[in-house]
């Protein structure tokens, strides 16, 4: 049937994709669970860490340096954002954050477009070897991105299950009202929930850039798939995006061999199904009104 | 006799005169600009209705543009060349399509709703692009200005006549958007955004009133769809492409959410403020994003939602009733 | 029905509340309130549902901002401060929902409490709540009724406060309960102020030395006499 060598890059392509939407995911996935808001915006932290990865590597010629500075920046941009605007609409219905942090996004791709102009850059590949597995030869970056999502992953499950801050954070998504009785300032516990979102995003742009080119909608483009992810896992679990980070990249990978116009659309497929089974993705939580 | 007619002029006049201003600037504006606007703001009115009385923000209106614009386009391409019959085409390949997924996606939670209508349009966008490339053309997109014939009584295949054609379609949907306002239906539509549970102990489906409401939206999408493909004689996918999801969104924001002249007013800035931003500062996506945010911030209203509760306090000065116009800006 | 007559606040007061006025929305839930509360102080909360209990607990502890009054406590007025800031003042809000953080364990619900609070010394709260050493890994979405308002209270009483405004802590829990959570109300009586909204009129007025009736929002009746407190009287004002 197929091909050993297509099906295990295949796989590995999938593996890295999902990677990068798994590390998008999970910011969007916290802020929803303890802020109650969509942060739309988490696309623009992803392309600003692509582009300053892009414009760092050019100017240091090391393009990790570039992802670091992507994270860096990415970071202090979400923090500014915070501050400023999602400081002022916490309480808000959900669909006032979904239109705010898109203005956000579209005014921050305006701001791109200002220092970057609109034509597509390139990032090059931090390595070009190649390594065998199981008789066929992989990019090490690829290998390399899921690596570094594996170890994110672990750090979060680190981070949220054994230190305190984190554990205030798990019972903030449950209850954010009994967390304040306590005498904890959640203010300060949602902007850091939001720097971590936004660092993890920025994280995705930068190692996402060399796998395609950068340019100012790209924040657009992937838009709708990672949203799907976050939709298929559900909002607010974290185990749930990374499952579903995990289908959607193998569905658009392999699909894309069996049959390719077909394989980006199928993820949307996957994502009725699940809905018409249940509304809130495979891990949501049920609770919430409208 | 003469009661029915000042009634009947009561209820229509706020049409009326928007629409006879819109007619007059034919003279003062392009008319390419104008028929624009007018086909924009009828785009907008469906986006507008869902959020400001149902309470769903949808980020994919595009894809029942483009439903609405390629059923016109494959019928006057392949099948036929009369433009009526293609708009028809085109508006009840809008109905099927939001019949289709209507009955799962008005399920969700607002969020997801938002989010799988994107989802779905950019679906569509890779489909036109490159799934059905063979008969979409691709980017290269559908050429069929051609094939239009012109056609008895309004010849909407010249722009002029065409201008004339889309006043009538608009004032017909303003009139049948003010009827739904002013009906029992719409107040459904407000109750189900407000409080589900209420609406639910009286006995309404919450579920059939949001389907409806769905179903009606991107209907008036789809058609504003058919007439894009009417008036350019072209369709390409980019009307779906995932850059274009924001128009609807902040043209409805702009002119000031569920206003009845929201959509109106908002599609004239939007379109004016493009025109004037981009050749000012080129870079309009800035300008948008944070007017976007300031609106939010400053109060969602809008700026037909401003400026709309000060002129009726302006009218109720002067003379009786100018209720007739707006009622349903009210904003809880 | 008598009118309320305000009582005149003492210098000693821990708590004083002045002409607090409370809306939801458009709907006003409390009207011109007026309390006091002294230290090591079991004041009773009492009155129908929607009486306004729970509002006026939530304005003390600051989740809910009033339209008009005021809220001192030691000299330092609580109104416009955030909640988590007043918690830290020594002002314990205990909510009537028995909601614990059910996907933390006993202990990391008390860790919790201790961070912000910065005691860590669990003695007291085992001292008053034995059972919940025994509970102390067990995820506290497993525990009964009872047990989670234990620890509700239990995690309340880090950081030694002086006023806990505690929201009908025995609903729905089992006579046993109910009795135990009688004597450690009286023990806590010595080191902390403790006002109780309840149902459960045998209780408060057998604890209590004052006791503050809400009708409508309003305050009916405010028994501070030891003699005057009985169940009778309080029904009478209900």
């Amino acid at each position: 049937m197929m091909d050993t060598q297509l099906l295990i890059s295949g796989i590995l392509f999938g593996l890295s994709i999902g990677s990068i939407y798994f590390l998008m995911a999970i910011g969007l996935s916290l802020c929803f669970g303890l802020m109650r808001i969509i942060s739309l915006d988490q696309l623009l932290y992803y392309s600003v860490g692509a582009y300053i990865t892009y414009s760092l590597s050019l100017a240091t010629g090391s393009i990790w340096l570039g992802v670091l500075g992507g994270v860096g920046v990415a970071g202090i941009v979400s923090f500014a954002v915070e501050r400023l605007i999602f400081r002022r609409i916490y309480e808000r219905e959900l669909t006032f954050s979904m239109i705010t942090s898109f203005g956000i996004l579209i005014g921050g791709i305006g701001v791109i477009k200002f220092f970057w102009g609109v034509v597509p850059r390139p990032v090059p590949v931090p390595t070009l070897a190649q390594v065998g597995i199981l008789g066929t030869e992989v990019p090490v970056y690829r290998l390399i991105v899921v690596a570094i999502a594996v170890l994110v992953y672990a750090g979060i499950w680190l981070f949220l299950n054994r230190t305190i801050i984190g554990k205030a954070i798990r019972a903030g998504i449950e209850n954010v009202e009994h967390v304040e009785g306590l005498g904890i300032n959640v203010s300060r516990l949602f902007t850091i929930t939001f720097i971590i979102a936004g660092t993890l995003s920025g994280l995705a742009g930068g190692l996402h850039a060399p796998l395609i080119m950068v340019d100012p909608s790209m924040g657009l483009e992937v838009l709708a798939f990672v949203f799907m992810v976050v939709i298929i896992g559900g909002l607010g679990s974290i185990k749930g995006t990374l499952i579903s980070a995990f289908i959607v990249g193998q569905v658009v990978s392999l699909g894309s061999l069996i049959y390719a116009p077909l394989a980006q659309m199928a993820p949307f497929a996957i994502m009725l199904l699940i809905l018409l089974i249940k509304p809130t993705g495979l891990y949501g939580s049920a609770l919430l009104k409208r | 006799m003469g009661e029915a007619m000042v009634k009947a002029f009561r209820w229509w006049w706020g049409i009326l005169l928007a629409f006879s201003l819109v007619a007059l600037s034919r003279f003062v504006l392009p008319l390419a600009f104008i028929n624009e606007v007018i086909i924009f703001s009828i785009y907008t009115i469906g986006c507008s209705f869902l959020l400001g009385r149902v309470g769903f923000i949808s980020f994919g209106q595009p894809a029942y543009l483009a439903v609405g614009a390629y059923g016109t386009a494959f019928y006057l391409s392949y099948f036929g060349t009369n433009p009526y019959v293609g708009l028809l085409l085109g508006v009840l390949s809008g109905l099927a399509v939001s019949g289709l997924v209507g009955p799962l996606f008005v399920r969700l939670r607002s969020d997801y709703f938002a989010l799988v209508n994107l989802a779905l349009a950019v679906i569509i966008y890779y489909l036109m692009q490159k799934v059905l490339a063979e008969i979409t053309r691709g980017d290269n997109g559908l050429w069929f200005l051609t094939n239009i014939v012109a056609t008895p009584v309004l010849d909407i295949s010249s722009p002029n006549q065409f201008f004339i054609f889309a006043l009538l379609v608009a004032m017909a949907v303003w009139a049948f958007y003010k009827y739904l306002d002013d009906s029992i239906f719409g107040a459904c539509c407000l109750a189900t955004k407000v409080n589900e549970d209420k609406l639910m102990f009286l006995g309404y489906s919450n579920y059939s009133v949001r389907l409806t409401a769905f179903i009606i939206a991107n209907t008036t999408t789809a058609l504003a769809g058919a007439m894009y493909a009417v008036y350019l004689g072209f369709v390409s996918p980019e009307i779906t492409s995932p850059a274009r999801a924001a128009d609807p969104v902040v043209v409805t924001i702009l002119g000031g959410t569920g206003t009845l002249y929201g959509p109106l007013v908002g599609a004239i800035a939007y379109t004016g403020m493009k025109d004037v931003i981009s050749k000012l500062i080129g870079n309009w996506e800035l300008f948008i994003g944070f007017l976007l945010v300031f609106i939010m911030l400053a109060g969602e209203r809008g700026i037909w939602g401003t400026l709309q509760p000060r002129l009726q306090a302006l009218f109720s000065r002067n003379s009786a009733p100018a209720a007739m116009d707006d009622r349903a800006t009210k904003r809880p | 029905m008598p009118p309320h007559s305000p009582v005149p606040p003492h210098n000693e007061d821990l708590l004083t509340v002045r002409g607090l006025t409370v809306s939801y929305g458009e709907s006003r839930v409390l009207f011109d309130i007026d309390l006091s509360i002294s230290p090591r102080q079991i004041v009773a909360c009492v009155g129908r549902n929607g009486a306004g209990k729970t509002t006026l607990l939530k304005t003390i502890a600051g989740f809910l901002k009033p339209l008009s009054g005021s809220v001192t406590c030691d000299h330092a007025s609580l109104v416009g401060r955030m909640s988590y800031d007043i918690a830290r003042m020594g002002i314990k809000y205990v909510p009537q929902d028995k909601k614990v953080f059910s996907d933390l364990t006993v202990r990391e619900n008390l860790e919790l409490g201790s961070y912000a609070t910065k005691d860590y010394n669990w003695d007291r709260v085992t001292d008053y709540f034995p059972k919940l050493k025994q509970l102390m890994d067990r995820k506290a979405g497993y525990l009964s009724g009872g047990e989670r308002q234990m620890l509700m209270i239990g995690r309340a009483l880090l950081g030694s406060p002086k006023l806990l405004l505690i929201d009908e802590p025995t609903e729905g829990l089992a006579p046993s309960i109910v009795t135990h959570l009688k004597t450690v109300f009286g023990d806590l009586r010595k080191n902390t102020a403790l006002v109780i909204v309840e149902q459960n009129l045998p209780l408060v007025c057998a604890i209590s030395s004052k006791v503050y009736a809400l009708k409508e929002g309003r305050v009916v009746a405010a028994l501070a006499d030891r003699e005057s407190i009985s169940v009778d009287a309080c029904e009478r004002y209900l």
